[in-house]
């Protein structure tokens, strides 16, 4: 490929931020703001990495968005909403999902249709409902996991350092859950397996099984959708990633898209600059790589014997989350003509988790989906007369290594055909007779967009060895390389959008910080 | 709820003691796990493996025989350029394109030439392009002067959507091709005849002179020889007729009709953009479903002046574009009545493009300022590209002086 020399990026700069996904948008915005010559490089002509959109036909579909935690209400505002409407002044419209789910289980004799509302009352007397006798153990969750939040938001205020005293007086309850899986503390505090299998219908959003899944990082999702609701764009994650774009330029930060960074250049254990495929050579003493730090280690560090053994280490001691499966469908009906009245349906063959977790292993139709109507959240997202749905699942990305390419389309279609005749036996909509637009995503259409490793769309797995309390708790000592910050849904909050963007967040400050203390370069 | 007011309630996993230790022991514990895993670097990636091989950015490809179809018309067969990092073709649905760079006249364009091979041709290793040289043709001109066997062509991986979607379409597909529109329908029409695909083609094919039609001898004998899978009819609109079994005239709704049941069929359109307006017209008498329709993106728009919402009063205008792309900032002429990517490649800014239909996205810029004229058909941005003042250069016409921020080609 001939590449224009004068084209070229040549400049030096304060801070390059590797990545235009949630995490790097958000640290990119944050620096830009601040007045440090920040530059986002991104490989694809798009910002948002999965966060973003695509048209086919006469619709437009989200790509990945089921709903955005910790955004809230106006009266209620979460930490997402904080940033983007105080912090940065986002031009974005957001609306709240009409319910919280509606969970379907189709096992043979433990079949169960129930609904869930938002609002922690609400819940539990929809639980209770369902499952009479479990109000008092619900309520125990509830304020476990609000203790939980609080214990949260005070190690957040208190800068990582937080008072040992304060921590056992006030958050006995948090320190007491940290290191125990959310089937340990649910069976702990005595809540009934069938209620069990309500407040755990979340668990495709952090998709590890309920043995393995840290509970305070559980309990704290369900708690803030609970209290703040499930959130979405009105025009796609597009939307929200094109304003991070437009108040990136704005606040005289930088975004280069179609731009590849292939090296990290790192002497004496210190990052120096980095290279692009377009030939670029980029002076910088600072990279927030939102980038996963197991593809930053392995692929991008130059020479890779800068890459000191424990980073090595510290990627492959953790445990790679899931990439997945989207089928994207475009109908010539209605939600309301085809009889689906919700936002968001979790359809699962089976609540054991394990089990589900394990079908995602191999290449059949897998046990559990997640889909979104998401006319009936933003009623305009399509053409009248149309409505849009996606169904999504999960797999392990080994499910795929074999696929060949003469194979792939058959293999996708026969998967997305499964998927649909289960979504129409939980729904009874009868969808087949009204797809006017259809398409497929698969683990290597991830890969393909977004560069993941393996098309692993979901950070580090959050077993309690690795979930955020321990992670937070090591802040700055996994640093193995000066200059060098993570940012995203693979780093210390682990993944979920709202996880990815307040973490691109803390990388930025600490980033900045760093500049400052470089000495009096900003203010 | 205030904290005051809740009573103070204690979770007890294990026992008080056991529980607190736990959490006393989770940073040693993650240590302990990081310094006993193990120090290997992880080089595999099958996905990443797979997704390459199904959408390789280029490809080098290289001619290896050129065949003559029609006075006009080439096929040229490409297998991959031996000294290049292209060691096989990705494989591809009938009916996709590739987007062919050429270099010409110190400049590079591109354009998008469905694949008239079937897939399993590619697994063989090789492709096989269709093209016509038009009168006025810039690139083909030069194909036909300078296209030998051991050429070397780049290319992109497959595109588009124009393609049989089990879940979506009918069995029966309804091909409606006029010229050179016929090249996709020759790849779909092998994929069904070796059970790539599981459905019928019907291919009415519009040509405006005998010696025009395409493939005439060959879609005969995918017809004699799969008579319940291919059936071919030639529409022609020439005065007279000697081809035995052919329809005079245009491809109009009684001709549709006569030999498909409409409403049991998906219809495929590609062709020069006078027959899909033709078409339209005819095809909406049926009043069918829109999902019923596929159409192939048409390229550029030939005649821009001849749409009735482009402002006329700057039709002669030449404007200027002030252009950053990369770390560099230029100032180019762009004419009104050719798409802003024309002007980019005229200046020879290398920009990135595939479809040149305003479909695909892949030149996707930023306007900063001034005023662009896009065709409503041609208008694929999505609901915050517009908000955001994005557009497809591909589709999009200047008519005031324009500055924009355009990506490098990757």
């Amino acid at each position: 490929m001939s590449k224009s020399k004068e084209q070229r990026i040549e400049d030096s700069y304060d801070v390059v931020v590797i990545g235009a996904g949630n995490g790097g948008l958000s640290s990119t915005a944050f620096l830009a703001q601040k007045g440090v010559k920040v530059l986002c490089l991104e490989q694809h002509n798009l910002p948002g990495g999965v966060a973003t959109s695509f048209v086919r036909g006469r619709f437009e579909f989200e790509t990945s968005l089921h709903e955005l935690a910790s955004y809230g209400p106006q009266s209620n505002k979460g930490s997402v909403r904080t940033m983007f409407e105080d912090k940065l002044n986002l031009d974005v419209e957001f609306v709240q999902v009409p319910e919280a789910f509606r969970l379907i289980l189709t096992k043979p004799g433990e079949e169960m249709d129930v609904s869930m509302p938002f609002g922690v009352e609400n819940f539990i007397d929809t639980v209770e409902n369902e499952v009479p006798g479990s109000k008092e153990s619900v309520e125990k969750f509830f304020k476990v996991a609000k203790e939980i939040r609080d214990a949260f938001s005070y190690i957040g205020k208190s800068k990582g350092k937080p008072d040992q005293g304060v921590l056992f007086k006030e958050y006995s309850n948090f320190l007491k859950t940290a290191a125990y899986s959310v089937t340990e503390v649910e069976n702990a505090l005595g809540i009934p397996e069938k209620a069990q299998t309500i407040i755990n219908a979340y668990w495709a959003y952090l998709g590890l099984p309920m043995s393995r899944m840290n509970f305070t990082l559980f309990a704290s999702m369900v708690l803030v959708y609970a209290e703040k609701g499930g959130w979405v764009p009105t025009d796609r994650s597009h939307g929200f990633t094109s304003a991070f774009d437009a108040k990136i330029r704005e606040f005289g930060g930088r975004i280069e898209y179609n731009t590849r960074v292939d090296k990290i250049l790192v002497e004496g254990g210190k990052v120096v600059g980095v290279e692009t495929t377009s030939g670029d050579e980029i002076k910088t003493n600072y990279v927030i790589s939102n980038a996963s730090p197991t593809l930053t280690y392995n692929k991008l560090i130059y020479p890779q014997s800068e890459v000191p053994e424990i980073a090595y280490k510290d990627v492959n001691a953790r445990i790679h989350g899931l990439t997945g499966f989207v089928v994207y469908i475009g109908l010539d009906a209605t939600a309301e003509e085809l009889g689906l009245h919700d936002y968001g349906y979790f359809i699962m063959d089976t609540m054991n988790t394990e089990e589900a977790y394990e079908s995602w292993a191999k290449l059949q139709a897998p046990k559990g989906l997640a889909c979104v109507v998401l006319n009936n959240a933003v009623p305009d997202c399509s053409p009248p007369g149309t409505c849009m749905l996606d169904i999504t699942t999960l797999y392990q990305p080994e499910a795929w290594k074999d696929v060949k390419p003469e194979e792939y389309v058959d293999l996708k279609n026969k998967l997305a055909e499964e998927l649909i005749i289960k979504f129409e036996k939980a729904t009874g909509a009868s969808l087949r007779g009204h797809i006017e637009e259809i398409e497929i995503a698969t683990p290597a259409t991830f890969a393909r967009y977004a560069k993941l490793y393996k098309g692993i769309f979901y950070g580090y797995e959050p077993e309690s060895w690795d979930s955020i309390v321990p992670r937070l708790s090591m802040m700055g000592k996994d640093v193995y390389i000066e200059g060098l910050e993570f940012a995203g849904g693979f780093n210390r909050r682990a993944h979920g959008y709202s996880s990815a963007l307040s973490d691109g967040l803390i990388s930025a400050q600490l980033t900045l910080g760093k500049l400052l203390q470089e000495g009096g370069k900003h203010e | 709820m205030s904290k005051e007011n809740e009573e103070k309630f204690n979770v007890t996993v294990r026992s008080n003691t056991k529980d607190l230790f736990a959490f006393t022991k989770l940073v040693p514990n993650r240590k302990k796990r990081i310094e006993r895993a193990s120090s290997e670097p992880l080089r595999e990636d099958p996905i990443n493996d797979l997704a390459w091989k199904l959408h390789p950015e280029r490809q080098f490809l290289i001619i290896d025989e050129i065949k003559e179809e029609t006075k006009s018309t080439k096929t040229f067969k490409v297998v991959p350029d031996p000294d290049s990092v292209t060691k096989e073709l990705a494989y591809f649905r009938p009916g996709q394109y590739i987007s062919l760079k050429v270099g010409l006249e110190g400049v590079r364009i591109t354009r998008p030439y469905s694949i008239a091979s079937s897939p399993k041709d590619a697994l063989k290793g090789f492709y096989e392009l269709t093209i016509r040289k038009e009168e006025n043709g810039y690139l083909t001109h030069f194909i036909w002067d300078n296209w030998k066997k051991g050429t070397k062509v780049e290319s992109s991986g497959p595109e588009g959507f124009f393609y049989h979607e089990k879940l979506r379409d009918l069995t029966q597909i309804v091909g409606i091709a006029g010229g050179s529109g016929i090249t996709p329908f020759r790849s779909i029409a092998k994929a069904i005849i070796n059970g790539t695909i599981d459905a019928k083609l019907t291919l009415l094919y519009g040509s405006s002179e005998e010696d025009d039609i395409i493939f005439y001898d060959e879609f005969k004998e995918m017809e004699k020889n799969n008579p319940s899978k291919i059936k071919v009819v030639h529409v022609l609109s020439c005065d007279v007729v000697t081809l035995e079994g052919c329809e005079k005239g245009f491809i109009t709704k009684e001709i549709i009709e006569k030999y498909c049941d409409v409403n049991l069929s998906t219809f495929f359109i590609c062709g020069p953009q006078v027959m899909y307006n033709f078409v339209e017209e005819e095809l909406k008498k049926f009043n069918l479903p829109v999902k019923r329709i596929r159409r192939e993106a048409f390229g550029e728009v030939k005649d821009i002046l001849t749409h009735p919402d482009f402002p006329k009063e700057v039709a002669e205008k030449i404007f200027k574009i002030k252009v950053h792309i990369g770390d560099l900032t230029k100032e180019i002429p762009a004419i009104a009545t050719e798409s802003v990517l024309v002007a980019l490649e005229r200046a020879n800014l290398n920009p990135p493009s595939k479809c040149r239909s305003g479909e695909c996205g892949f030149c996707r810029s930023l306007l900063i300022d001034g005023k662009v004229y896009i065709n409503p058909v041609s208008d694929w941005r999505k609901g915050a590209d517009k908000k955001f003042n994005y557009f497809h250069p591909c589709a999009s016409y200047p008519i005031t002086d324009l500055e924009i921020n355009i990506p490098r080609d990757i």
